[in-house]
């Protein structure tokens, strides 16, 4: 039986997973992760594993490429795709909010006749200015956000939000939240509904061990 | 020059001819329990859903087919007083998916059962039931699932608990991806949350057959869903007796996609490696009401486009 694949995140999520899956069935080959492979056998030789960026891993699951999957709500929230989401494994937790330079206030930015916010959450950020009735230009970029404001290419910033120690580094403040995000385990809906009892159990023991704060 | 995911796939000889054999076995199938075909229009007026394909014809915006069930009912309430009471049909259907890279072009062949009285519902039901039992060795396919649920396990504890109904598709949308956490956050400080939370986790707890309905028996809204607790306990048990070999029946509480439509029973049927259902389908008894006919009805499609897209992966897989 060829291994069933499990994508799971690069990044910020990635720090926070790695060391959770240690000693466990799901833990990765530490040689394999060093090298350049990109397909990492888990300690159950049944199990492998593909690290991913976050914003392609919903496409390798729901295209049934791996069968289970780690990632932010986030990214889930910003691509429509097709996935189960089984579980909030509660953590990488942080918080999207609306941010700006620290010398402005949210009546300043609602009040500018032409609101320029730079985010890579366009959906979210699309969502929130409906339900506020607020018209603004979005400024789509995919990193380093915080810099838009400083450089003048946009008022504010949708990003998401940690410690909030790279905000204070470029004087930018939170002005609201708009949404939390955290980990989410993700399945295949074909092979979760007609695989059922191999994809179920697996799914619940990554759930049981992710949700087990580390 | 750009290219483009195939949204509407040339279909080459193998496959054509794939096609036509599938579609010939099942139509054959259905007619051979008096399901007569009807073919309606490929076009379609007043498409108010943004998901179909659009375009002016003239001065008015039209739709490719975008639902043979809507297209079948369309026909009928215009040209009968009464109900044909089986209806066949085999063709395209052209709806944007969830998934950009799935096709919008889809290729079915399905039935439609529609009753007068409603004291025949539940024997259509088990009709269909049966008719859709036979298709997976029809079709060769083995190792198949059917998964058979019911709208009103979460539609009617919603309506009782005054759930808006928009909050209420949104709260199903949520539960068929299994996400009971985002249903926490939509129903946020409404007083029947933990209720609802509660008889979501029975209906998501896992298709594992007769077990989860004692479950339901036992939940919060185990006097209010009675009725349907035993509409499918008989479902099973009679679908059960005449199981064909090497498909496996299964209650699967959580399949609450089209909670908008389905008003009963919903049957879905899975291959082992098939990223899509195979075919899907139930009671909707609300359509023909909305269109001024007090009929009743129920059907279900086969899904002849996700049937080639499994047979290319196991060839591909050999």
């Amino acid at each position: 039986m060829k291994p069933l694949l499990i994508a799971l995140p690069k990044g910020r999520l990635e720090e926070e997973l790695l060391p959770r899956l240690q000693g466990t069935a799901f833990e990765l080959d530490a040689r394999a992760l060093k090298s350049r492979k990109l397909r990492i056998p888990m300690a159950d030789p049944l199990l492998a594993a593909i690290l991913l960026k976050g914003a392609d891993l919903p496409r390798y699951v729901a295209g049934g490429v791996a069968a289970l999957g780690i990632v932010g709500s986030d990214i889930l929230d910003e691509c429509p795709v097709d996935l189960m989401e089984l579980s909030d494994l509660n953590f990488g937790v942080c918080r999207l909010s609306l941010c700006g330079p620290d010398s402005t206030s949210l009546e300043e930015l609602k009040a500018k006749p032409h609101l320029r916010i730079a985010t890579k959450f366009l959906e979210a950020t699309g969502r929130w200015l409906r339900q506020e009735g607020i018209t603004a230009e979005l400024v789509p970029l995919q990193s380093s956000v915080e810099l838009a404001p400083v450089l003048g290419l946009a008022d504010a910033i949708v990003d998401l939000v940690q410690s909030g120690k790279t905000l204070q580094a470029h004087h930018l403040v939170e002005f609201t939240q708009l949404g939390k995000a955290s980990a989410r385990l993700v399945a295949c809906r074909g092979m979760f509904l007609s695989e059922p009892d191999r994809i179920g159990p697996l799914a619940k023991a990554l759930t049981g061990l992710l949700q087990t704060p580390g | 020059m750009p290219t483009h995911t195939p949204s509407f796939p040339d279909l080459l000889f193998d496959d054509a001819a794939k096609l036509r054999r599938w579609e010939a076995l099942l139509m054959a199938h259905l007619g051979g329990a008096g399901y007569r075909e009807l073919h309606p229009s490929l076009v379609m007026r007043n498409p108010v859903n943004p998901s179909t394909v659009r375009f002016f014809d003239g001065d008015q915006l039209v739709a490719l087919r975008w639902d043979f069930t809507e297209a079948l009912a369309r026909t009928l309430v215009r040209r009968f007083q009464e109900p044909p009471p089986r209806l066949s049909y085999a063709g395209p259907v052209f709806r944007r998916p969830a998934n950009s890279w799935d096709p919008v072009e889809r290729i079915e062949v399905g039935c439609e059962n529609i009753q007068v009285d409603p004291d025949e519902r539940a024997e259509a039901d088990r009709e269909l039931a049966r008719l859709l039992m036979a298709v997976p060795a029809l079709l060769g396919l083995e190792g198949c699932l059917l998964h058979i649920g019911h709208a009103a396990l979460l539609r009617r504890p919603m309506e009782a608990e005054g759930i808006p109904a928009e909050l209420g598709l949104e709260v199903a949308r949520v539960l068929d991806r299994r996400a009971i956490h985002r249903a926490a956050e939509l129903l946020q400080d409404h007083p029947a949350k933990a209720r609802l939370l509660a008889h979501a986790e029975i209906l998501l707890s896992g298709p594992d057959g007769p077990g989860s309905l004692v479950a339901l028996a036992s939940g919060p809204y185990g006097g209010l869903l009675e009725a349907e607790a035993e509409q499918l306990t008989r479902v099973l048990s009679v679908l059960s007796a005449q199981l064909p070999e090497g498909l496996t029946l299964r209650l699967d509480m959580g399949d609450l996609r089209g909670l908008g439509f389905y008003t009963g029973p919903t049957l879905r049927l899975w291959a082992p490696g098939a990223q899509r259902e195979l075919a899907a389908g139930g009671r909707y008894d609300g359509l023909y009401p909305e269109m001024g006919r007090p009929w009743h009805a129920a059907g279900f499609c086969v899904r002849l486009t996700t049937l080639l897209e499994l047979s290319e992966t196991k060839e591909g897989g050999k």
